[in-house]
């Protein structure tokens, strides 16, 4: 019972942190206004979401060996305590003249920090917790609320906003983490008291040097694929060293994390297709899921004129479809085998991005019957996703022993998470520089200034629709790519690894 | 500041709605050339959106510059909406002639300003001399205003207003940060 409340609480914890990963996508134009940044410089405002992104990923490898030395309580509430420390850095920001874009970058990261971290240590309490069949549940429910937290995010986001306007708007969502994080914090300190004692604790240390490469390697990741100058190219001029720095720091960063996993995860599930090509495929989908996570409020923002909650309401369709394609995935990967049934989400997914590809600016009075088609689309999209979910957890948790399950479903959550980094900063340099280049610098001549902005707001909204349509396609070749390579890997015969 | 050739500006809305064509004003940054030359990038906002407005006056021309698009030259009736900030540093009807004829000036401190000591003066102007100022700002009452002053050059650094010259009549405060005194200024020239 009380490791039952234990998990529940610490799980929550770990849900919370999770919103807040695309909590600010429906928050951006507010978020940006408010540290002075202008619509017209949306690029610069990419770190708000790349910064909790980088935060995430560095920590998430990191803090499951730490808290195997200082203890999983300990460890867990001083993530805890970074993620309030973030919310509150985030929610500062713009009130004062030191506090502006770099102040809220650095609360973003520092919540990513937090929040990352709790991914392992979460994973970790629950294998430490149970034993066999009910280890697995345990974990699964684990990863599932995290996938839910950041799934759910923009939502939660607009919605809180709307209905707490007068209490700070935007800013309310972060101040709120506070009270949430003292409650589950508290929680679970006062259940770990009651609960039984971990199976086993081992001595290990901190990988700093481990942390410091992924760190860098994503830093330079972004860096990259930072666009400076959307008008005139699509990321800047230290792109190329700065790829190639990144893919020798990522490099080093995988030699190194590869030969120390190799006595905890037997050596021939590292090395084997199956592993790989799951890893390889969460990759693409983490790329592709963030087309829709960020995209599609910020199509309603901008094209569909939609406000700041009804452009979070435009993604519960897709929030409605991931946990029903998640539990079709579950049923239906039990009969037509986890190939089949990847394929045929990824299948959907790619088709209702096509779909996407050719949305019109009155995409939204378009109804099929009762039902909107964009809503449609967007249900099919999430379906698509959630049937994914299932065979390709199911394919690495078969490869390895019970002992080994949490780590490796941590490492399918670090592939998607840095495939939605990489994506976001890749999709915005391009989205951008082709919007510029679709734009142009249009001549306005209406009779006033009310006209011109109007004007100039349809033209926006235009331009932002192609470059949206053709970054849907992209993501259709994502997850064809993505289909290409779990079928590669998970094909009969193809299939390696321990046992 | 009588003698000024260049100077350079900030303003940010710290209360109240102040609109400019039906958007909200969040702030301003102007390079002013003296006598008549400006350079003026406002922030306003649209709902939750902000987005920036450059307004260039030269040679006794108005330009504006919507974001993303080019610079187009204001009607004479478009033109009178903005601020022409240059008149604000103009020594005979600007922030130099209207400053001092404040009501019950009283020293309040000396302060850092950019580096600089600095005195705060409190004060309180009518809505005839504000609107002397900006002839857009629309006062319904007094209004109450700290001005900093350089101790060693008496430059204005710094002034804070606050009374009903909102929208409206309604509250409103706004700070104007004032730097770069004879310092270059870049005014945008508008491609011919």
């Amino acid at each position: 019972m009380n490791r039952g409340v234990l998990l529940a609480l610490a799980g929550a914890g770990l849900f919370i942190a999770a919103l807040d990963a695309y909590v600010v996508v429906t928050l951006l134009p507010a978020m940006m206004g408010d540290v002075g940044l202008t619509i017209e410089r949306l690029e610069q405002a990419t770190p708000i979401i790349t910064g909790f992104l980088a935060g995430y990923v560095v920590a998430m490898p990191l803090l499951g060996a730490y808290s195997d030395a200082r203890g999983r309580i300990p460890v867990y509430v001083a993530c805890l305590t970074a993620f309030a420390a973030g919310s509150v850095i985030t929610a500062t920001s713009g009130l004062w003249t030191f506090s502006g874009l770099p102040w809220m970058v650095a609360g973003r990261f520092i919540q990513g920090l937090g929040g990352g971290g709790l991914v392992p240590l979460s994973l970790a309490l629950a294998a430490d917790l149970y034993r066999d069949r009910a280890r697995t549940f345990a974990l699964g429910s684990v990863a599932a609320l995290q996938e839910a937290g950041s799934v759910v995010g923009p939502l939660y986001g607009a919605t809180l906003a709307a209905a707490a306007a007068s209490l700070g708007g935007w800013r309310f969502v972060f101040w709120l983490n506070l009270p949430l994080v003292v409650l589950c914090g508290t929680g679970v300190i006062v259940a770990a008291r009651r609960a039984p004692p971990p199976a086993s604790v081992e001595t290990s240390s901190v990988d700093w040097l481990s942390a410091l490469l992924l760190g860098l390697g994503c830093g330079l990741l972004v860096l990259a694929l930072y666009p400076d100058d959307p008008e005139h190219r699509a990321t800047n001029a230290l792109t190329i060293p700065s790829a190639a720095a990144a893919v020798v720091v990522l490099a080093g960063y995988a030699w190194r994390h590869v030969r120390q996993l190799e006595p905890l995860v037997p050596r021939d599930l590292l090395r084997g297709r199956t592993f790989a090509g799951v890893v390889s495929a969460n990759l693409l989908i983490g790329a592709a899921l963030i087309v829709t996570l960020v995209d599609v409020p910020l199509l309603g923002r901008l094209v569909f004129n939609q406000t700041q909650l009804d452009s979070g309401l435009l993604l519960t369709q897709f929030l409605i479809g991931v946990p029903l394609g998640a539990l079709a995935g579950g049923l239906l990967a039990g009969r037509a085998g986890n190939l089949a049934t990847a394929a045929f989400g990824l299948a959907l997914s790619a088709i209702a991005f096509a779909s996407m590809a050719g949305w019109q600016a009155n995409e939204l009075t378009l109804r099929a019957g009762p039902f909107r088609q964009a809503d449609l689309t967007l249900a099919l999209c999430g379906f698509g996703f959630g049937l994914v979910i299932a065979p390709l957890t199911a394919a690495v948790l078969s490869l390895t022993g019970g002992q080994s399950h949490g780590l490796a479903t941590s490492l399918v959550v670090l592939a998607r998470t840095m495939g939605m980094l990489a994506g976001l900063a890749a999709l915005t340099a391009f989205g951008l520089y082709r919007f510029h280049q679709i734009l142009g610098s249009p001549a306005l001549n209406d009779p006033d200034l009310r006209s011109r902005v109007k004007h100039l707001e349809r033209l926006v909204a235009a331009a932002f629709l192609q470059e949206y349509r053709e970054i849907f396609l992209i993501a259709v070749g994502l997850c064809v790519l993505a289909a290409m390579v779990t079928a590669f890997s998970l094909a009969p015969g193809r299939r390696s690894g321990g046992t | 500041m009588a003698q000024l050739k260049t100077v350079s500006a900030t303003l940010k809305m710290t209360k109240g709605t102040v609109s400019l064509q039906g958007f909200a004003l969040v702030g301003a940054k102007t390079a002013v050339r003296l006598p008549s030359d400006s350079d003026t990038t406002y922030t306003v906002k649209e709902q939750d959106i902000s987005f920036s407005l450059e307004v260039v006056i030269t040679g006794g021309h108005v330009y504006v510059h919507l974001p993303l698009s080019t610079l187009q030259e204001a009607s004479a009736s478009e033109a009178a909406v903005f601020p022409d900030m240059a008149k604000l540093f103009d020594p005979r009807t600007g922030l130099p002639a209207v400053i001092p004829t404040g009501t019950n000036p009283r020293y309040v401190s000396t302060d850092q300003i950019g580096g600089q000591s600095a005195y705060q003066v409190s004060t309180t102007y009518s809505p005839d001399q504000i609107k002397s100022l900006l002839a857009q700002l629309n006062s319904s009452g007094p209004v109450a205003a700290r001005v900093w002053v350089g101790v060693a050059d008496h430059q204005i650094r710094k002034a804070v207003l606050d009374g009903p010259f909102g929208d409206n009549g309604k509250e409103a405060a706004v700070e104007v940060d004032i730097s770069g005194f004879d310092a270059p200024v870049v005014i945008t020239s508008p491609s011919p």
